[in-house]
């Protein structure tokens, strides 16, 4: 099967910087569980934070980037490596890249891996998001 | 804390049309398969589907619950079926096995037929 990705191995998306806000993380918290702020210290950043870093931080849509079509692209696994912490107040750079695709059962699969580093130039979090297109 | 340890099962409440609108503005994918019934229905989704990383930070929030936050080195979800408004999401959790310094665990994400909608690795430090 045609894989177009393949040439986009190893392919650097272009950096971008988020600022960690607090008012963001308490969005995040309530819209996995509306009960949960009361429980909540305000330190405590849930572990997926980072897609909202990775969404609202973004300048471009990466369905965009790639030419994937909206109706036929799922998520098909996400994947954190935690080596530091993301707290309110940072200032976090994310670089991408293509990391990997592959194809099986009439599916592309496209491994995007992100590098999230925090302003002491400190890597905190590693992310691979797998994406899937169905033919 | 021991390989085989269940930890305690969290019951998250019914999914709802408003739940999946308020993650996507909080996480910032507006990606009209989880917002927008006609688009859901256009893709062949019968409808619009809950974002697979709802279901990851239900998982996430079931960790936190279980082991202290600071203590999480690695986490990854495979989604597995797609989720709809109206159903209802249990976590469970389990030790698996360990190295000298980590556990390592599992986690499910099912709804109320038992269906599996995402399965998690993730490993926190002893």
């Amino acid at each position: 099967m045609n894989n177009q990705y393949e040439k986009m191995i190893g392919m650097q998306l272009e950096p971008f910087t988020y600022k960690v806000e607090l008012s963001k993380v308490r969005e995040l918290a309530l819209a996995i569980d509306k009960n949960q702020l009361s429980l909540q210290k305000k330190e405590d950043i849930p572990p997926t934070f980072p897609t909202v870093i990775d969404y609202w931080g973004s300048p471009y849509s990466i369905f965009d980037f790639l030419g994937l079509n909206l109706e036929k692209t799922l998520h098909g696994e996400q994947e954190f490596e935690y080596f530091g912490k993301i707290k309110v107040g940072d200032d976090i750079t994310v670089h991408g890249e293509i990391e990997d695709t592959y194809s099986k059962s009439a599916m592309n699969f496209i491994v995007i891996k992100q590098r999230f580093v925090n302003q002491e130039g400190e890597t905190v979090v590693i992310g691979r998001s797998t994406l899937i297109e169905k033919q | 804390m021991h390989i085989g340890f269940h930890f305690e099962k969290i019951h998250k409440e019914e999914i709802t049309h408003t739940q999946i609108v308020r993650y996507a503005g909080a996480s910032g994918d507006f990606n009209p398969i989880h917002t927008v019934v006609p688009f859901g229905e256009k893709a062949g989704l019968g409808g619009v589907i809950v974002h697979g990383m709802m279901i990851m930070g239900f998982i996430g929030q079931a960790i936190d619950t279980w082991c202290a936050s600071n203590d999480l080195v690695k986490f990854s979800t495979r989604f597995q079926t797609i989720t709809r408004p109206g159903e209802s999401i249990t976590v469970s959790g389990l030790i698996v096995g360990e190295t000298e310094h980590l556990w390592v665990c599992q986690a499910e994400a099912v709804n109320e037929h038992g269906e599996i909608k995402a399965s998690a690795h993730f490993e926190v430090r002893k």
